[in-house]
């Protein structure tokens, strides 16, 4: 089981999430009134009257003192109830449920796909660096690097939707309606979203790796006449691979706001389009909502991730 | 019908009937400019783009993309623009049509009859129609409609004259109107006059209802800025229609990403305002294109720099006038409208009935300097305007390229940029001096009475349907006329009499008219050429607006 240092750690880094969750919603809860404009002129129009602007302001609390109004607000999202739609009257929490599987989708499938290039890459560029093969990695995953994720986008767009119509240019098929569908809408955006960590990721595990490829214990495998393969998955993979999994980490908190981009470009209704969508609607509760899970959810799993490696890594298990 | 209501179309009518009914507090009047226009070209897979003679075929899903998401269902609350009203027409019925001659017919309703001064209407409904759950449609829910439509603040303004609907038998509904209103049977082909079943008129608190209609498609399900879906209404009163087995929406808001779901098959058909959608469109063989070049009936969308006449330097007609001299018409046009269209010079385009040669100034860059010089003195010095868009690229551009123009006349010119909402509610107030601006389609131009009374016209920081506040008797006087007078000539005369009068107030600067388009791929059958329930052919696609009734897919 967990030992004593490991526990304190996992308090001490709850303590804290639960800090930074505490800020997080203050902040979602003033983005409401830092929005330009008169809740009340959304919701009822330009055209109505003073008194019924008043009511609306009243039911909505808006007219209580700032931190009554954010004590209430908290109080119904601990319930579930993040409100609804100025605009379409649909309940926040189900805009969120529907919106946010479909970026928990584009953000694994994405690093699947560059863990998928990045490792294999990695791995037989360890075994010679700085020969051809290493150079020409490096220059391809620095190459994905350098292209941002709304030009690949495009490109890919030009060339798999509409030249060979291999995939649909926009749009999303649920994964529960029809798996292969769903694969067709995902892989594109996928690609965009997930070019960029190629780099990152064979980057990281190349330089861990050829120093790993240079510790004692490897030599004495050598020795030992094992394969150079066994050697590679077996012994040097996983001490190589902290690095590449707090990367990771890191990556898919921000994956989930650079999502934003690549879900508008391909016209994907995740919480990135959703939320650009209601601030040019100025769909307060929306935006709040929304900010609010995205907030939380790359919180928690840099929180996830922080503690697996814990769990991983017996140095940072004694630091 | 009165016989000088002869110039309509379904589509145009309700798409401008919507932002006329709506216009202020809708999203539709904000700034896209200069659009293009053409038809399709010849040697297409099929002869007459979006029309089919051949014996429909049966079954089939579409997929539509559309330029923009609705904000709700409800005809009563929610602001629609062509977006909304496609999915009216797909869900509801209007109490009439716009026929392809432009005159307006009755739809839902079997007739709509006035009295000896149109100032009665009286409606009687088809029988034997129902709502999608199976509710009669009857006089009384005729009425209930449209108390909601009068209590509702979106919707009331377009029924002010309108004071009483009373049931006069099962089907039958009178409505007195509190002038003679001779272009009412035009309204009940817009936003006002779709009919809802009862369950939608008082839902529950909190709830946002579920369309129920008398359509030709049942509302399956929306998710907001993903999806709307919609299935073949098997109890439709229109004998033999639909033909398809369902249709679904998406609206991609960006104009090149919906080309690409085109052309990579994600969408069959879709909806656009860009110039660069008609060329691509058109010069491939392998789709088909509608678009509104032509369209002459009524009034079209246009393109115009609105100016603030009740705020200084815009209150000053020599002011407006070399802003108006110190425009490129051609230049402009040329640079943002693809080369496609031709710069306006008033509401309505040659070949509408309403035409006419106006005193609209031309460009003329010595003309504007003298004047911006003569004015100095009154502006103490330097005359400093701001002009507002909203954050649309090429719309930005425009205004650069304007503000260059201005400043070449001596004008100061700053630019900003203000989201839609914002943008509009400003509109409304009068903080603004220039303000890149779309508004005006509709069939019959009485539609747009508010935008253009002296009755609405509403001091600075207070709501003025007139957004640009131009205070004119002679228009007022004019619009009563087209209001009151069932006689053409009488009609046109009075528009062509506002048209003039805008031309000398310049409460707006004119660019362009704005050219929707169509494109489908060559299975798509029928996306323009919807019927009457008389046989009668109704208009086509114009002003953004499909009917999914008559669409088909070939094998």
């Amino acid at each position: 089981m967990l030992g004593e240092p490991v526990l304190k750690y996992l308090i001490t880094r709850l303590v804290q999430l639960v800090a930074v969750v505490f800020v997080i919603s203050v902040l979602a809860f003033l983005l409401v009134h830092l929005l330009p404009g008169d809740p009340s002129v959304t919701i009822l129009g330009p055209f109505d009257t003073a008194a019924a602007r008043a009511e609306v302001l009243r039911q909505l609390g808006l007219d209580k003192p700032l931190p009554l109004q954010y004590l209430t607000w908290l109080g119904n999202v601990l319930h579930g109830n993040l409100g609804e739609s100025f605009l379409t009257k649909e309940s926040v929490s189900h805009a969120i449920a529907q919106a946010f599987p479909i970026d928990l989708e584009l953000v694994v499938l994405s690093q699947i796909i560059a863990f998928a290039v990045a490792i294999p890459l990695a791995m037989v560029a360890a075994r010679r660096p700085n020969k051809a093969f290493d150079r020409l990695s490096s220059t391809f995953t620095f190459g994905l690097l350098s292209v941002p994720a709304f030009i690949l986008a495009v490109l890919l767009v030009l060339v798999f939707a509409v030249s060979i119509h291999a995939f649909p240019a926009t749009g999303w098929t649920n994964l529960t309606s029809n798996l292969g569908q769903n694969l067709r809408s995902a892989i594109l955006p996928s690609i965009a979203l997930g070019a960029g960590s190629v780099a990152v990721y064979f980057r990281l595990l190349r330089s861990d790796l050829i120093s790993t490829l240079q510790e004692d214990y490897i030599t004495m495998a050598r020795a030992k006449g094992l394969p150079t393969r066994y050697i590679l998955f077996r012994h040097a993979l996983r001490p190589s691979s902290f690095s590449l999994l707090a990367s990771a980490g890191i990556n898919i908190g921000s994956l989930l706001t650079g999502a934003f981009v690549v879900e508008y470009l391909f016209q994907l209704p995740g919480i990135g389009y959703q939320i650009v969508e209601s601030i040019s609607s100025r769909d307060y509760l929306m935006v709040q909502g929304m900010a609010l899970v995205v907030a939380v959810a790359f919180v928690v799993v840099n929180f996830a991730v922080d503690f697996l490696l814990v769990l991983l890594d017996p140095r940072i298990r004694r630091a | 019908m009165p016989a000088s209501q002869e110039r309509f179309d379904r589509r145009r009518f309700l798409s401008g009937g919507a932002r006329t009914v709506a216009a202020a507090a809708l999203g539709g009047v904000g700034a896209p400019l200069l659009l293009s226009d053409c038809s399709s070209a010849p040697g297409r897979a099929v002869a007459t783009p979006g029309v089919s003679r051949a014996a429909p075929r049966r079954g089939g899903s579409v997929k539509i993309g559309m330029n923009s998401e609705i904000d709700g269902f409800s005809p009563f609350s929610d602001n629609w623009d062509n977006t909304g009203l496609t999915y009216a027409n797909t869900v509801y019925d209007t109490l009439t049509a716009i026929a392809a001659d432009g005159s307006a017919q009755p739809y839902l309703a079997e007739s709509v009859t006035p009295n000896g001064d149109y100032s009665v209407w009286t409606i009687t409904l088809r029988p034997d129609v129902f709502f999608h759950d199976g509710t009669p449609l009857d006089a009384g829910v005729l009425v209930a409609n449209f108390e909601a439509f009068k209590a509702s603040p979106l919707t009331g303004q377009a029924l002010a004259p309108v004071l009483s609907a009373r049931r006069t038998g099962h089907l039958v509904v009178e409505m007195v109107c509190s002038q003679p209103l001779v272009p009412f049977p035009y309204y009940l082909s817009t936003q006002v006059g779709v009919v809802v079943a009862p369950s939608m008129i008082d839902p529950p608190a909190g709830t946002s209802p579920k369309p129920v209609g008398t359509g030709p498609f049942v509302y399956e399900d929306w998710v907001p800025n993903s999806h709307f879906s919609a299935t073949r209404n098997p109890r439709y009163w229109r004998p033999g229609l639909p033909y398809l087995d369902s249709v679904t929406y998406f609206p991609i808001a960006d104009d090149g990403a919906r080309l690409e779901s085109l052309q990579s098959g994600s969408v069959d058909l879709m909806i656009s305002t860009n110039p660069s959608a008609v060329t691509t469109l058109r010069s491939n063989p392998a789709y088909q294109l509608v678009d509104t070049i032509h369209h002459h009936l009524g009034e079209p969308d246009m393109d115009f720099i609105m100016l603030n006449t009740a705020v200084a330097p815009t209150d000053d007609p020599e002011v407006r006038l070399a802003l108006a001299k110190a425009i490129d018409y051609e230049a402009i046009v040329e640079l943002f409208g693809g080369g496609l269209t031709q710069p306006s010079s008033g509401l309505f385009p040659p070949g509408s009935i309403y035409y006419a040669p106006s005193s609209y100034p031309t460009y003329d860059l010595a003309g504007a300097r003298a004047l911006v010089d003569k004015a100095r003195s009154r502006h103490g010095g330097a005359i400093s305007l701001d002009l507002g868009t909203i954050p649309d690229p090429r719309d930005v551009q425009a205004t650069q390229a304007i503000q260059s123009m201005w400043e070449k006349a001596g004008f100061s010119v700053t630019l900003s940029q203000t989201d839609q909402a914002t943008f509009i509610e400003n509109a409304l107030e009068g903080k603004f001096h220039a303000y890149t601006w779309e508004q005006f389609s509709a069939p019959d131009p009485d539609l747009n009475y508010p935008w253009w009374s002296t009755t609405t016209v509403g001091p600075v920081g207070g709501i003025s349907l007139n957004f640009a506040r131009n205070y004119d008797p002679e228009i007022q006087a004019a619009l009563e006329e087209g209001r009151e007078h069932a006689n053409p000539a009488t009609r046109i005369a009075a528009y062509r009499r506002v048209n003039e009068r805008l031309a000398l107030d310049l409460p707006y600067l004119w660019l362009a008219r704005t050219i929707w388009s169509a494109g489908a791929n060559d299975s798509v059958m029928n996306f323009s050429n919807p019927t009457l329930p008389s046989g009668q052919p109704a208009e086509g696609f114009s002003g953004g607006v499909l009917d999914p009734t008559p669409i088909w897919l070939r094998a």
